[in-house]
């Protein structure tokens, strides 16, 4: 069952009266994400992922065309509908953005709080999703006094503790160590499989997209340049691969 | 309550108390008995002291900026880029004119250069006759003002320094030497940065009356403020302060024409990793010793001269028995202003750092147009707005000081505000819309607390520049709400030398000493965190 649905979303930038269409970031896009599963959105610096991911997030209006997501129209041609803490989703930061000056525990609990959930159930909440994470044992310290795989956990679980149905992921692995972001990786997926919610990734790091998305967007200047799971993937960078080979 | 409802507010609560006032002032310039006349422009216009009065302030506004700038661009950089000893005391050290009220230094300077000055009664007296000649006319007005605007320059120096992206200045660095980067990168690159003291110091001295008051140098300031309280000719009062206004227009409109979007490329970068300091060699010594001389002089001697000149428990019992309560007042009015002016510029601030509505732009101008613009101006907009019968409930209080401040100053904490959100990325209040806070909550429970820092100082600041304000609240006060300043203004003319020292000095102590407490409860906060982290 269809979860989101960005139907022929674009939106420019620096629009001024000499040039009305501006540059355009996200051109003319639409996809579906179906309900548990996995998109990954791949391309290179500037091809539009973030504002994209962004769109969803309800932080920018799209210039055209509307968004959909759990059946509820949340934005459509330069009107947002419905604010990022109305469509009940969780985001992981690049940076992170954990709070430094609350614990993790903070961290967490700040949104329980605004959703006016109990003390008694937060602290249950709080217990259940540091353990699912495994940083129970971390629920005084501040962000800074933890590593950066330690923090991503708890950019996590912030993330999944007011139960989203969708979770946004922009490029959150970019700045460890590969073994570090394969182990986290793996993490994500187990965490995916055992609360159930769908996940719209962001890299630009192939492997990554591979491992990551039951299906892989890739996407060139604003457009979807191919949709598809593994071996389509791998098909669309050899052919890519053939014609650079020709050119030279 | 919404973000749209808040930050609105805000926005038509300053032009409520600072253009409103104007426009009303303005509209009754052109009323005579009654009806409508150009009667108060006629008689400004007409009048050849008027023009002499306008070339005299000009001449002041333009040798000091000048001076300002050449001499505090090469100290800003030999403390923001140098290994010059001691540079950072010297940079504590020539802020401290900026905080303490203008003609302070100009009384302290008196004491010693004037008729019954240290020089008058140990010198010469045909030396101390030309030194008095001389500070008690152009020369002096330009060297005191100097003095208490350089800090201006040094510091608009050091932090456009601080801003430069340090890849450019490596970059710089592979091709050239050290003095060959800053001539062809750096420099070029603060030019907005130093462009902006310089003007910021001509507005600033446009607007001053105290110290040519003091030294007897008049300016066309004055001018509008003798009309209305010696004369109360409003109406030519009003119509005196018109080419201040527009000259204070006119210049910020070429600087936000021609600068204000290239000092904000300068300020988008936080990287503090940059070339270490560029070393002096063999001219470092005599730097020292040059930037220590000129600190000691300008600095450290008007100070000086005060505190010796006070020197006893007696004078000190005599000036707190005369101004204990102008004393208490400033304090209250200064206390109860910075925390206005704390809270406004916050939200202002939060407005033009996010451009959260339409008129952010219109907001950052209009504050920084109201700090530019000569007190003399808003004062006489505030009076023109509230002395009506019905209205008695302000004009007759202490409110009036207070919207004077907040009139006045809320560019400088709206600006601080904007300074001190622009280190905190925007994902940390958009993880809190995902988290589902509303825009109050976001305020409190993530940006002020990431942010507290950056508002203790501007309420530091707001505290300052209220406590050391003498021209608006000269212009303002009701009867028997007098504060510090303007008691030592009004006493200064007929009462001992020692008196007004002693006062003096109590009014540095006043604007020093918070400041001080705050230096010191960051550094212990510092250390403390940092023992934290190990």
């Amino acid at each position: 069952m269809k979860l989101v649905s960005i139907e022929s979303v674009s939106k420019y930038f620096n629009r001024s009266r000499k040039d009305p269409f501006g540059k355009a970031a996200v051109s003319d896009f639409s996809l579906d994400v179906e309900e548990d599963e996995r998109v990954v959105l791949l391309g290179p610096s500037g091809c539009g992922k973030t504002t994209l991911l962004r769109m969803v997030a309800g932080f920018l209006p799209p210039d055209e065309g509307r968004i959909v997501i759990d059946g509820n129209l949340v934005a459509e041609y330069g009107r947002t509908l419905r604010q990022p803490e109305e469509r009940n989703l969780g985001m992981v930061f690049q940076d992170l953005a954990l709070w430094p000056h609350l614990s993790v525990r903070g961290n967490i609990e700040l949104g329980m709080k605004a959703h006016g959930i109990s003390v008694h159930d937060r602290v249950l909440r709080i217990r259940e999703i540091l353990e699912l994470v495994d940083m129970a044992d971390y629920a005084h310290a501040r962000p800074s006094e933890l590593s950066g795989g330690q923090q991503q956990r708890v950019a996590l679980a912030r993330a999944l503790s007011l139960r989203p149905k969708l979770l946004l992921m922009d490029e959150p692995l970019s700045s460890l160590d590969v073994e570090l972001n394969i182990r986290l990786r793996r993490e994500i997926m187990r965490l995916q499989k055992a609360l159930g919610f769908s996940l719209l990734y962001i890299t630009h790091d192939l492997q990554e997209a591979l491992d990551m998305g039951t299906r892989v967007v890739i996407m060139r200047q604003g457009r979807i340049d191919q949709v598809g799971r593994e071996n389509e993937v791998r098909q669309y960078f050899k052919r890519l691969a053939l014609d650079a080979n020709e050119e030279t | 309550m919404t973000q749209r409802t808040v930050l609105t507010a805000v926005f038509l609560f300053i032009i409520g108390i600072g253009v409103f006032p104007i426009v009303t002032m303005f509209v009754a310039s052109f009323v005579t008995n009654g009806s409508l006349s150009l009667q108060s422009y006629q008689g400004l216009l007409s009048s050849s002291r008027e023009w002499v009065l306008l070339a005299h302030s000009f001449a002041l506004a333009f040798l000091v900026s000048v001076s300002t700038t050449v001499v505090g661009v090469p100290l800003g950089i030999l403390f923001g880029r140098t290994d010059l000893p001691l540079r950072r005391f010297f940079t504590v050290a020539f802020t401290i004119p900026l905080l303490i009220p203008t003609y302070i230094t100009a009384v302290g300077w008196a004491d010693f250069l004037g008729a019954d000055g240290f020089l008058a009664n140990t010198g010469s007296a045909a030396v101390a006759q030309v030194a008095y000649n001389l500070l008690f006319n152009l020369p002096g007005c330009v060297f005191v003002l100097f003095s208490d605007f350089l800090p201006i320059v040094i510091l608009l120096t050091i932090t456009s320094l601080r801003s430069v992206n340090p890849r450019l200045e490596e970059a710089g660095k592979l091709v050239a030497t050290w003095s060959g980067v800053l001539r062809r990168v750096t420099i070029p690159l603060i030019v907005p940065g130093i462009s902006l003291g310089t003007i910021l110091v001509f507005l600033l001295t446009i607007g001053e009356f105290s110290v040519p008051n003091f030294l007897r140098y008049h300016v066309f300031t004055l001018e509008s403020f003798v009309q209305f309280s010696a004369f109360y000719n409003f109406g030519t009062a009003t119509a005196a302060v018109v080419p201040l206004t527009l000259l204070t227009f006119i210049i910020l409109l070429a600087e936000w024409m021609f600068l204000r979007e290239r000092f904000h490329q300068v300020q988008a970068t936080s990287d503090k990793t940059g070339l270490p300091p560029m070393e002096l060699g063999k001219f470092k010594i005599w730097l020292f010793v040059l930037v220590a001389l000129l600190c000691f002089t300008v600095m450290v001697l008007p100070l000086l001269v005060l505190i010796v000149r006070s020197f006893s428990v007696s004078v000190y019992a005599a000036a707190i028995a005369v101004a204990w309560d102008s004393l208490l007042r400033s304090l209250l009015y200064a206390v109860v202003g910075a925390s206005l002016l704390a809270v406004i510029g916050f939200f202002m601030g939060y407005l033009i750092h996010q451009k959260a509505m339409p008129f952010w732009r219109t907001a950052d101008t209009l504050t920084i147009f109201l700090f530019a613009l000569p007190s003399t101006v808003i004062g006489l907009g505030l009076i023109s707005m509230w002395n009506r019968p019905w209205t008695n409930f302000i004009y007759g209080t202490f409110a009036m000081i207070i919207l004077g401040y907040l009139a006045k100053y809320t560019a400088l904490t709206s600006r601080i505000t904007a300074t001190t959100l622009t280190l905190i990325p925007n994902s940390m209040e958009e993880a809190g819309q995902v988290a589902g806070l509303p825009w109050t909550r976001r305020i409190g429970s993530i940006v002020m607390p990431m942010a507290w820092k950056g508002i203790l100082v501007s309420w530091l600041v707001a505290y300052i520049f209220c406590l050391r304000d003498l021209e608006i609240t000269m212009i303002v006060y009701p009867p028997g709400y007098e504060t510090l300043p303007v008691r030592i203004t009004t006493l200064m003319a007929n009462s001992p030398a020692e008196l007004i020292a002693a006062l003096c000095v109590l009014m540095v102590c006043a604007t020093v000493l918070p400041a001080v407490v705050l230096w010191m409860f960051f550094t212990f906060n510092t250390r403390a965190r940092n023992r934290e982290t190990r």
